[in-house]
């Protein structure tokens, strides 16, 4: 017997909800800024940017992607360290930056194909088939690193390229704020105004209905695990430009505020989806909230406390009133 | 007989053709009828033994490659050397059991490392505080608790999704180790320690001995009273077990709650193993994860099962110890698992595809 | 059960409907789809609270029942869903939630197996697979393990809804002998089945039902199934179905020698542009099968498929989409309305490039068109970004086929359009039909609603296990021939002695 007379409760959570990050993010700054007087100055708010945001953001726009096709990306830092692994040998080898840099987008594409094949390809689940991504990636580079041993470009041997890379800014502005600023229109662009985003919004929320409009449901989740790993491996050429090196398993680090970042950001949508604005505003929180603590005096083991609890008060906001997901 | 024939005897109004909706496409009605799901069956029964087939295989390439790879020292130290990840499995594989199989909407315990670290924290801290065994194993146990009743309580009554909420919680519980260890390793030294690195009965190291009496108690529950039938059924079909006037959620919370347990256990298993608290117990997470979902390929109808995962933590410290053994380098380890877990996986996605639900 | 009354906004499921049934007897329950059936049934479990009427049971009356006070009067009830455990075993699968009834003194697995076999062998005199899983069991096989752990509660009132749709002739007999052996212990049964021989064969007194009403109160030993049909069949059904003034054109979609083994082989049949062409088929038939290889779902192994003539691969939905073919299918909620998203987005999912420029979608051009379609379509909603959640099923129906409108689609392939929705949306969606067939289009009718084909198709093709064996014309052909051709795959020209 079918009960569709009794499920007529969903209803919309409040739109004051949408509200609850911005809020929060507001009540972060003002707490802050009186608390820690320099914690409101430009020096200190573009060093947050430069240094907490940036490479979560990349990150975490990647994982946007692949959440609003209705998956996951847990190797999203495999693809990261591939990227770098992949930019920092080639200019090791002797190629210019530019070259290096295709290089290491190229490992991006590469992994990002593999995890196509899986979820596209095979049908499995995307948390499943990037995790095994993840376990192949780390004996990956394992075995080019001997273990785990940092790759280092000769300190004598740098590019400028590579440094500008790393360090450089653009009329005043940071190369990877640039950065992230272009991957950032471009993301929204793609997932909010364009055709395929909604092709990726039918697949993400119905993929029944999505095929049964003729969809072509495998291709559009083939070039979103592309795209994220794509869009990851950027962030390990910033990695490496900043650094001079490759440092294995270093990308493993934004996963978890990645997807938490991403999982905040769909409570800024009245429909509950993810969105690039929403996702950017969550790394914004929980850098603030670290550079914050920090400053207040709070060693980094208790702003690890400080922002785990804060995430899990986010996912209280956002599920709240939500009844659906069981 | 074909399912029409019945139909023959049954000439009446328009609407006998009024049929029950089928979500799939319907099997041809000979086949369905004649063979019970014995092609199906047949598949699924030589898969059923191919995890099987497959820790046999590796164990006697290593055992023919390396004469002391079946000694019962080394069995003892792959034992011990698999107990941690084991009991971690264990208490994942039933957060499995009552969530279902979907891993973003159903069950999944992201926390279990998290739990780990602050568990081994725990007892160090207070242990290096002067504190005595009785004192250290109940904080620590308490510990264990709390984390699963904090993930329970945000899965079942604030229902925030599994995978989000584990994953705040595993935050927190990074965050609190590091206050406590203040990323140092914090030694332990305790009678209790030295009485979990002896050889026990066997000649096998008690600390290997506590994840099977931890598999014995599981899987006897789990076998022997109804809890582990209806815990199964809140996972495989909860529109069932509701039917069947099973609390749901109680099912639920009892899992991570009792998981939260196990990782407390295995807090101090680390300790003993590694007579120190150390940094670094997030790499668990994802070893801990293959366990459990490679463990389904132990199991008769690819469903979580202790055993299973018991045999899938004991496969992969096999592996890894024979690995050893042969001077081949352990960086293949982690690629030899991820591949593994693509196998299964594709496996019973595939089967799961076929056996399509009534 | 005494003048019931139970409205779901505007339709009237039950309208004064009463149900006497004497203890110890068996009592089918007759009606068409959306007679009010299974609401009387849903408000005597306690699903449903009906707005006026009372219950009572053993001469007492009762309060409003909610579905533990239904168990605690011993109530049982078997659906048409299987709630079994897929992974279990059959035993397992039986005692769920009532382990001890199977093994007491803890729980031994192979003595939850041993019972469960007995029970099996008493009740249905059948013997399962040793430790076969319930998704092993073919769905008859499962319907037989929910109807035992049924009877396991011991009830006292048992309600079959249409019990036997899966089973095998020899499963029925089992049934029927189970369900005689209840009556001899005094309990009493509630029978509902379209199968008019089987109410015959094995009920004391039949209600019929017809818009939310009783009708009729007849005992079926001297009321023939003839009889009992006319009783059922509303004559107000004719107004329902508006004739469309197309006459069919060239033709649209051909198909010869079309072949997926082993569900259809060898169908050929051409649509014609104006026409409205309808398929049936019992399940197994494989009519739905051949429709959705029409969509590219599961694509044919053989044949040749012609769109205005040309052949055409149809490997994919895209692929059926490109060639203007619109897929209407059966399970709306799941696969034709997107219910997490808005009207405006549903509405255009198909025809995506129609309304993006650079890639770009231009949501004023979406707005405008989709406003145009709720009004030609008349859709009950409050704007194009209302919510398809929120609408009725004959709304959501009207936003799928809005949705291939705006894709302009020639060639409509329509898949029970009609279930689930009440007679008014059920009218509307045969306007909609009519006009589509006005405009040129080509319309396969996939239907069990019998009424419903003849009312509206040009022509009948009916399928039976793979083959297209017979075609008719509404004017010239009964319901009772067409179901005639579905069951036996002959065309019966009298099927009034048949049974």
């Amino acid at each position: 017997m079918s009960l569709d007379i009794l499920d007529s409760r969903r209803t919309a959570a409040p739109d004051l909800l949408r509200f609850g990050v911005p809020l929060a993010l507001a009540l972060v700054l003002v707490v802050f800024s009186l608390l820690a007087p320099g914690f409101l100055t430009l020096s200190n708010i573009v060093g947050v940017l430069v240094n907490n945001v940036a490479l979560a953001a990349i990150v975490s726009i990647a994982m946007t992607l692949t959440v609003a096709s209705g998956g996951t990306d847990l190797s999203v830092g495999t693809a990261v360290d591939l990227g770098s692994l992949a930019f920092v040998s080639t200019i090791i080898a002797g190629q210019p930056v530019w070259i290096a840099a295709l290089i290491g987008v190229l490992a991006g594409v590469g992994t990002g194909l593999f995890n196509a094949l899986l979820i596209a390809g095979l049908s499995i689940t995307p948390f499943l088939a990037t995790l095994g991504t993840l376990f192949i990636g780390h004996s990956l580079q394992q075995l080019t690193t001997d273990g785990g041993n940092p790759v280092y470009v000769p300190t004598g041997s740098i590019p400028p390229a590579l440094a500008f890379i790393g360090h450089g800014s653009v009329l005043g502005v940071p190369l990877a704020l640039w950065l992230v600023a272009v991957l950032a229109i471009g993301a929204w662009l793609l997932l909010a105004k364009s055709r395929f985003g909604r092709e990726v919004l039918a697949v993400g929320t119905e993929p029944q209905v999505a095929l049964y409009s003729g969809l072509p449901v495998r291709a559009v989740l083939a070039f979103i695990y592309i795209a994220s790993a794509a869009i990851a491996s950027i962030a390990g050429i910033l990695i490496s430009a900043n650094v001079n090196a490759y440092v294995p398993y270093s990308g493993n680090a934004y996963l978890l505020n990645s997807i938490g970042a991403a999982f905040i950001g769909t409570s800024l949508s009245r429909t509950r989806r993810a969105n690039i604005p929403g996702t950017l505003l969550g790394v914004l929180l929980l850098g603030f909230v670290s550079n914050g603590l920090l400053l207040i005096g709070w060693n980094f083991y208790w702003q690890q406390v400080g922002s785990g609890l804060l995430i899990f008060l986010a996912l209280l906001l956002a599920f709240t009133g939500r009844r659906d997901t069981a | 007989m074909s399912l029409e024939s019945s139909f023959e005897s049954s000439l009446a109004a328009s609407q006998a053709l009024h049929l029950p909706r089928a979500g799939r496409q319907a099997p041809p009605p000979e086949a369905a009828a004649s063979a019970p799901g014995l092609s199906r069956g047949a598949l699924a029964g030589l898969l059923r033994f191919a995890g099987l087939l497959a820790l046999l295989a590796v164990v006697a390439f290593f055992a023919v490659r390396v004469p002391s790879f079946l000694t019962p020292g080394n069995i003892g130290l792959i034992l011990s050397q698999s107990a941690v990840l084991g009991i971690l499995g264990l208490g994942l594989t039933l957060v499995l059991i009552t969530g279902g199989s979907d891993v973003i909407r159903g069950g999944i315990d992201l926390s279990l490392a998290g739990t780990l670290g602050l568990a081994a924290a725990v007892f160090a801290t207070l242990n290096q505080a002067g504190y005595g065994d009785a004192a250290c194993v109940a904080a620590t146990l308490a510990t264990g608790l709390a984390v699963g009743a904090l993930n329970a309580l945000s899965v079942t009554w604030l229902r925030i999704l599994p995978l989000l909420a584990t994953l705040a919680v595993m935050n927190i519980c990074a965050g609190l180790e590091l206050v406590l260890t203040e990323n140092t390793t914090v030694p332990a030294a305790a009678p209790l320690i030295d009485a979990l690195n002896l050889a026990g009965p066997f000649d096998l190291p008690v600390i290997g001995l506590v994840l099977v009496a931890a598999w014995l108690v599981l899987a006897v529950t789990l076998r022997f009273t109804p809890v582990g039938l209806r815990a199964y059924a809140v996972g495989g079909h909860p529109e069932a077990a509701r039917a069947a006037g099973i609390a749901l959620n109680r099912y639920v919370a009892g899992s991570y709650i009792v998981a939260g347990l196990l990782g407390g256990v295995a807090g101090i298993l680390s300790v003993a193993f590694l007579n120190a608290a150390t940094s670094g117990s997030a790499d668990m997470l994802l070893p801990v994860i293959a366990t459990a979902f490679l463990g389904r390929m132990f199991s008769r109808r690819l469903v979580p099962s202790v055993t299973g995962t018991l045999l899938a933590a004991v496969f992969l410290g096999a592996l890894a110890n024979g690995f050893q053994l042969l001077h081949v380098s352990s960086y293949w380890v982690n690629g030899i698992e991820g591949a593994l877990i693509l196998a299964v996986v594709g496996v019973t996605s595939g089967l799961a595809q076929r056996g399509a639900r009534p | 059960m005494r003048g019931l009354v139970k409205t779901f906004g505007p339709t009237r499921a039950l309208d004064g409907a009463s149900l006497t049934v004497a203890p110890g007897t068996v009592h089918g329950l007759v009606g068409q789809n959306g007679a009010g059936k299974s609401t009387l049934i849903k408000v005597l479990a306690g699903l449903v609270a009906p707005d006026a009427g009372d219950i009572e049971v053993g001469g007492t009356p009762l309060g409003p029942l909610t579905p533990r006070r239904a168990e605690e009067l011993g109530i049982a009830f078997i659906h048409q869903d299987r709630l079994l455990v897929p992974t279990a075993t059959v035993g397992e699968a039986l005692f769920l939630g009532q382990e001890r009834l199977g093994s007491r003194h803890g729980l031994w697995r192979g003595r939850l197996e041993r019972r469960a076999a007995g029970l099996l062998d008493r009740f249905f005199g059948i013997s399962l697979p040793k430790g076969a899983l319930i998704q092993d069991l073919t769905t008859a096989q499962q319907q037989i393990v929910q109807i035992t752990r049924a009877l396991l509660a011991d009830p006292k009132i048992i309600v079959f809804d249409e019990p036997t749709a899966s089973l095998s002739r020899r499963e029925v007999d089992h049934l029927f002998d189970a369900i005689g052996q209840l009556k001899a212990h005094g309990l009493t049964s509630i029978y509902i089945s379209h199968y008019l021989a089987e109410i015959e064969r094995i009920c004391d007194a039949v209600t019929v039902m017809r818009n939310g009403r009783d009708v009729a109160h007849v005992d079926p030993r001297t009321t023939g199934t003839a009889e009992i049909t006319r009783l059922m069949v509303d004559r107000d059904v004719k107004d329902l179905f508006p004739r469309h003034n197309a006459t069919p054109g060239a033709p649209a979609l051909s198909v010869s020698g079309l072949a997926a083994p082993p569900a259809f082989r060898d169908v050929s049949f051409t649509l014609h542009r104006g026409e409205v062409l309808g398929l049936t088929g019992l399940l197994g038939s494989g009519a739905k099968e051949l429709v959705r290889s029409l969509f590219g779902l599961s694509p044919a192994r053989a044949g040749r498929i012609e769109v205005d003539g040309r052949p055409v691969r149809l490997g994919s939905p895209g692929a059926a989409v490109r060639q203007a073919i619109a897929m209407v299918p059966e399970d709306r909620r799941a696969q034709g309305v997107a219910l997490a998203l808005g009207m405006r987005e549903n509405m255009t999912l198909a025809s995506l490039p129609a309304f993006s420029r650079f890639g770009f979608i231009d949501r004023a051009r979406e707005r405008l068109r989709v406003s145009q379609l709720i009004d030609e379509l008349k859709i009950k909603t409050s704007g194009p970004e209302a919510a398809v959640r929120t609408l009725s099923g004959g709304n959501q129906q009207k936003v799928v086929i809005a949705k291939w409108l705006a894709r302009q689609s020639r060639i409509y392939v329509l898949d029970e359009p009609t279930v689930g929705v009440d007679v008014a949306a059920k009218a509307e969606i045969y306007r909609l039909i009519a006009r589509l067939a006005e405009q040129g289009a080509a319309i396969l009718l996939l239907s069990a609603d019998l009424d419903e084909l003849l009312g509206v198709s040009d022509r009948i093709l009916v399928m039976y296990r793979g083959e297209l064996v017979s075609e008719h014309i509404p004017s010239e052909t009964t319901s009772a021939q067409l179901l005639a051709a579905s069951v036996s795959g002959t065309r019966a020209e009298d099927t009034a002695h048949v049974a």
